[in-house]
C-alpha cells in the first residue's frame, strides 16, 4: 500500500515566507509529488497550533509519513518527532528538511530560494517514504562526573555536583587547583579580596569526600559516550610521594635552586625547583620542575630528599595513567594572556616598566614579590603617574576580534588599587568603556569621584625617547584625546597593558579529544548561544567559564553551577535516551574481515571469536556510517541512513531532471 | 568581517570606499584614535585622520576634501600599520587627494601643485627627480624662498644625495601603459558615479 505523505512548510514569520515563497512550494508539493496526502504552509509550525495541524492530519487523514521543511533540525526535530508520537506516529517516520540556514537566509532571490525549497521537500518526501519506525533505547547514567579545570569555574560545577552526592574527579594541569583567580589580589566591584573568597572553595574540594582530584594531570583520551565515558588521566610525575608528603615544605625551604616564576607570579617572582605554586595551594604537595632541578641536570644535589622528614620525594617516580569511568564531563580549561609582546608600539618586554595586566596582579598582591607594594621594575620606586592601556590584543581583527569583557572593570580596580596604595595619578586610555554589569556603573562612578581620570583614545606608542625636559627618563605615552580631537603626549612612570583573554593553546585539541568544537575564535561552542549556553552538540559534554567565551567570575561561576545543575538532572533521571540511528551488522552476510573493527572511531564495534563476526555495541555507536562505507561485503546498513533512503533522496531532489525523472518513471 | 557592505550607492562614503582598495574595511572603524595618535604630521592638521574617517562617514564631503590634513599626510603609514581594524588609512587619504584635487576643493595649499609637480616627473621618468622637483616647485610656486633653499641643495648634492639630471627607469613605456590605464578607469568611475 501506498504511504501517505503530509508535507508541512513553515513561513517561520518572515525568516522563511520573506524570500520563500511557502503557499506556493505546498501548492506545488500537494501537486506534484507522489502520495501526498496533504501539503500546507503555516505561520509557525513549531507552535502548538502548527504541532496540532499534524496531529489532527494524522488521525483523520491517516498519514502514515510526515515531512516538515522549516528550520535545522537542531531546533526543532525534537518537537515535530514529539508530535507525531502523541498521534500514534512513530517519531522516525517524520523527517526535517532545513529550509531557513540551507535557504531563506542564506538567499536574497525568491524565484531561485522557492525553487531550492521545492526540490528539498521533494527530496526529503522520497526519503521519508523509505524511512522504518525506530524505537530508541537508554542507557544508565554513570554518577560519576569528569571536570577539567580546577579555575574557579571547574570549582564551582565540582562542589555543586559534590554536595549533592556525586562522585567528581578533577582534573588540573598546574600543580594546585585555583586558576588565574588565585592570582588576583582584589575582584571588582566589590574589591573583596580574591584568595578570601577563592581558597575556603580550593579547600572544600581538597577535602570533600566525593571529589577526587588529580593535579598536575591531563587528559589523555575520552571514549564512550553520554552515561557511560570512559577516560584516561596521566598523572605527570611530581616526584614526591603523594599519599606520605605532609605538606610540611621543608624541601621547598632547604631546596637551593631558585627559579624565576614564569607561571603563577608571571615572571615577577621567584620559586624553587621543588615547589608548590602559592602557600594556600590545594594539594600541599610539591612538584619537582625537572628542568631546573640540579639533581635532574647534573645527578647531585638530592636535599630534598635528605631533608623530608617522611621520605616522600621519588625520583624514580613515572607518568601513570589513570582510567575512569564516568557519566558526563565538564570542560572548564579557561584561558590565557595574550602575549603583549606582538604588539612592539607598547614596548613590554623592551621597556622595564610596562607591565601586563598579570604581572600587575601580582604586583599588588599581599602575598606576591613585592608584598602588595606597587613599585617599579627596580623594586623601590614608586610611580608617581601611571597609565592603564585598555583592549591590548582584543579588539584588533589582527589578533582577536573579541572583547575581553573583564579589562574595564580590571583596570578600574587597578586605578582603585594604585589610588589607595600610592600617591600617583592614574590615567586610564580607553576605546569604549563597558561596565556594563551589575553595580559596575556604580564601580566607574566610584573611580570617577576618586580621580581616576579617563582618556577616550587608544595608545599609538609607548616610548622611551624623550622629546622635551619633562619627558626626560620617563615612559611617554602618545595617543589621540578623541573627544577633544587632539594629538597629545603624556610622560609616566609605570605602564599596565590589559591583555586579552585568549584560549588556551591546546583548546582546539582538548574540544576534538570530547568531540566538540571551537568558534573561529576558539572558544568552545555552546549548544544553544542563548538558550543552552553551558551544553554542547556532544550529548554528556559540558562547557562552563571563559573557555566558552571572554567572562568575569560571577558569570564563570554561574555557568559552573549550570553546568552541575544539568547533570545533576541527568544522574538524578539515571537513564539517558540515545538515538536508534545506528548501524547493525548482518551476520549471515559478515566475513569476518575485521576491516570495521579498526575503523570505527568510537571503539563500538566488537569480534565474536566463536561465531567469527564482527559485532556493533549500539551503546557506543554514533552513527556515523564509516564502518557502513567500509564493509567489502556489504553487511553493515545505518538505521536511518539506509542505501534506498539516500538514493530516494538524491532522486527526489533531481526532481526535475530529465534522465533521473525518466529512471523514475520506469522502474523502481 | 565579511568585507561586503551594503551603502547607498553614489553617497560620499561609498565613493571613498569604491575608489580605495581595501577600503571597504573603513566601515569597522571604532574611533579608537591609534591612526591620529600615530600621525607624524598630526600637529599640523586641523583634523585627525581619525576625525576624517568619521567625517567620511558623516557623510562632511567639502569638510573633509577642503582639509589640510589631506596635503600634511607623509604617506609614512604608521596610522595603516598600527590600524587594529585593519583599515587603509593612508590610502583613503589618498583617494581624498584625488578627490579634492577633481573637484577643485583644496583650499589655498601649495602642497597640491607639489604633488602634481612630483606625480609628473613619476609619469615622466619612473621615479622622483629631487633636483626639478624642488627648483621646478619653487620657482613656480614660492620664488622667493628659492634662495633659502641653495645651501641645503648645495649640502645635498656634494653628498651625492641629489643628482642635477633626472635619471629614467627602463621601459618607461610600460609603467606609462599602467598609469594611462589606471587614469581610464579613475575617469569611468568618476564619470558613473
Amino acid at each position: 500500500m501506498a504511504e501517505k505523505v503530509g508535507i508541512y512548510v513553515c513561513h517561520c514569520g518572515s525568516n522563511i515566507a520573506g524570500t520563500v515563497d511557502c503557499e506556493e512550494v505546498a501548492r506545488w508539493a500537494g501537486q506534484n509529488i507522489r502520495d501526498v496526502a496533504v501539503a500546507r504552509d503555516y505561520k509557525f509550525m513549531c507552535s502548538s497550533l502548527g504541532q496540532q495541524l499534524i496531529e489532527d492530519d494524522i488521525k483523520k487523514e491517516g498519514l502514515t509519513r510526515v515531512v516538515v521543511a522549516a528550520c535545522s533540525p537542531h531546533l526543532h526535530e525534537k518537537t515535530f518527532r514529539r508530535a507525531c508520537q502523541n498521534a500514534g506516529l512513530n517519531p522516525y517516520l517524520c523527517h526535517m528538511t532545513n529550509v531557513r540556514e540551507h535557504v531563506s537566509w542564506v538567499n536574497n532571490d525568491k524565484k531561485a530560494g522557492t525553487e531550492k525549497v521545492k526540490s528539498l521537500v521533494s527530496a526529503a518526501a522520497e526519503r521519508v517514504k523509505h524511512q522504518q519506525p525506530l524505537e530508541p533505547f537508554f542507557v544508565k547514567v554513570n554518577p560519576a562526573t569528569l571536570v577539567i579545570g580546577g579555575g574557579i569555574a571547574g570549582l564551582q560545577a565540582t562542589l555543586e555536583l559534590a554536595d549533592a552526592g556525586y562522585p567528581v574527579y578533577l582534573v588540573e594541569r598546574e600543580p594546585s587547583i585555583g586558576g588565574h583567580m588565585a592570582q588576583f589580589d582584589k575582584t571588582f566591584p566589590t574589591l573583596d579580596c580574591s584568595a578570601c573568597i577563592l581558597t575556603p572553595k580550593m579547600s572544600e574540594v581538597g577535602q570533600h569526600e566525593n571529589v577526587t582530584m588529580f593535579t598536575y594531570s591531563e587528559l589523555e583520551e575520552v571514549s564512550g559516550s553520554v552515561g557511560s565515558f570512559k577516560v584516561k588521566i596521566r598523572k605527570r610525575a611530581r616526584y614526591v610521594d603523594y599519599d606520605k608528603c605532609t605538606g610540611c615544605g621543608i624541601c621547598v625551604e632547604k631546596c637551593p635552586r631558585k627559579v624565576v616564576d614564569d607561571d603563577f607570579e608571571a615572571g615577577l617572582g621567584y620559586r624553587k625547583a621543588i615547589y608548590t605554586p602559592f602557600p594556600q595551594a590545594v594539594p600541599r604537595v610539591p612538584v619537582i620542575d625537572t628542568a631546573n632541578c640540579t639533581y635532574f641536570q647534573s645527578g647531585k644535589c638530592k636535599v630534598c630528599s635528605k631533608v623530608c622528614p617522611t621520605d616522600a620525594v621519588r625520583y624514580d617516580q613515572q607518568d601513570e595513567i589513570v582510567e575512569l569511568e564516568v557519566g558526563n564531563i565538564v570542560l572548564a580549561t579557561g584561558w590565557k594572556l595574550f602575549d603583549c609582546k606582538r604588539l612592539p608600539n607598547y614596548g613590554f618586554g623592551r621597556l622595564a616598566n610596562v607591565y601586563t595586566n598579570l604581572e600587575f596582579e601580582r604586583l599588588c598582591n599581599a602575598a606576591g614579590p613585592t608584598n602588595g607594594k606597587i613599585v617599579l621594575r627596580d623594586g623601590k620606586t614608586e610611580p608617581q603617574r601611571v597609565a592603564i592601556i585598555h583592549c591590548v590584543g582584543s579588539r584588533d581583527s589582527r589578533y582577536n576580534s573579541f572583547c575581553s569583557a573583564v579589562c574595564c572593570m580590571a583596570a578600574m580596580k587597578f586605578g582603585h588599587l594604585v589610588l589607595e596604595k600610592t600617591n600617583a595619578e592614574v590615567y586610564s586610555f580607553y576605546i569604549d568603556m563597558r561596565p556594563n554589569q551589575k553595580d559596575y556603573e556604580e564601580f566607574y562612578q566610584r573611580l570617577l569621584e576618586e580621580g581616576m581620570h579617563f582618556v577616550r583614545g587608544r595608545v599609538a606608542e609607548v616610548t622611551d625617547a624623550a622629546r622635551r625636559p619633562e619627558e626626560q627618563g620617563k615612559l611617554i605615552v602618545q595617543y589621540e584625546d578623541t573627544l577633544l580631537g587632539e594629538q597629545k603626549r603624556l610622560p609616566v612612570d609605570m605602564v599596565i597593558l590589559m591583555g586579552a583573554m585568549e584560549p588556551q593553546a591546546d583548546a582546539k585539541e582538548m574540544g576534538l579529544k570530547c568531540g566538540i568544537s571551537c568558534s573561529m575564535a576558539g572558544w568552545f561552542t555552546e549548544r544553544h548561544p542563548k538558550l543552552d549556553p553551558v551544553a554542547t552538540m556532544t550529548d554528556g559534554v559540558f562547557v562552563a567559564g571563559v573557555c566558552q567565551g571572554p567572562k568575569d567570575i560571577p558569570a564563570a561561576v554561574a555557568q559552573g553551577a549550570a553546568a552541575a545543575a544539568r547533570i545533576s538532572g541527568m544522574i538524578t533521571n539515571g537513564k539517558v535516551m540515545i538515538e536508534p540511528i545506528v548501524a547493525s551488522i548482518d551476520e549471515e552476510s559478515c566475513s569476518g574481515c575485521r576491516v570495521c573493527n579498526n575503523m570505527c572511531p568510537y571503539n563500538a564495534i566488537e569480534f565474536d571469536e566463536t561465531k567469527n563476526v564482527s559485532r556493533v555495541i549500539t551503546a557506543m555507536c554514533k552513527g556515523c556510517g564509516t564502518c557502513v562505507a567500509a564493509c567489502p561485503c556489504d553487511a553493515i546498513s545505518g538505521a536511518h541512513f539506509k542505501n534506498e533512503q539516500i538514493y530516494a533522496e538524491i532522486e527526489g531532489i533531481l526532481w526535475d531532471a530529465q534522465p533521473a525523472a525518466a529512471a523514475t518513471e520506469g522502474g523502481r | 568581517m565579511s568585507g561586503k557592505t551594503t551603502l547607498k550607492k553614489g553617497t560620499f562614503i561609498e565613493r571613498v570606499i569604491a575608489s580605495t582598495p581595501g577600503g571597504e574595511r573603513l566601515v569597522h572603524c571604532i574611533q579608537c584614535g591609534t591612526c591620529g595618535g600615530s600621525c607624524p604630521s598630526g600637529a599640523d592638521m586641523d583634523h585627525t585622520p581619525r576625525a576624517i574617517i568619521n567625517m567620511i562617514r558623516a557623510g562632511e564631503r567639502e569638510q573633509v576634501l577642503s582639509s589640510n590634513m589631506l596635503w600634511a599626510c607623509v604617506s609614512c603609514y604608521f596610522c595603516t600599520s598600527r590600524c587594529p581594524q585593519e583599515i587603509p588609512i593612508t590610502d583613503i587619504i589618498y583617494t581624498c587627494k584625488r578627490f579634492s584635487i577633481a573637484e577643485k576643493a583644496y583650499k589655498e595649499t601649495d602642497a597640491v601643485a607639489l604633488a602634481q609637480t612630483f606625480t609628473g616627473y613619476v609619469d615622466k621618468y619612473g621615479r622622483s627627480f629631487e633636483f626639478g622637483l624642488a627648483t621646478g616647485y619653487h620657482l613656480l610656486n614660492r620664488p622667493l624662498k628659492m634662495m633659502a633653499m641653495g645651501p641645503m641643495g648645495m649640502a645635498m648634492f656634494s653628498r651625492g644625495r641629489m643628482a642635477l639630471t633626472p635619471s629614467k627607469i627602463k621601459n618607461i613605456g610600460q609603467l606609462q601603459a599602467i598609469i594611462k590605464k589606471a587614469r581610464q578607469i579613475g575617469a569611468q568611475q568618476h564619470a558613473g558615479r
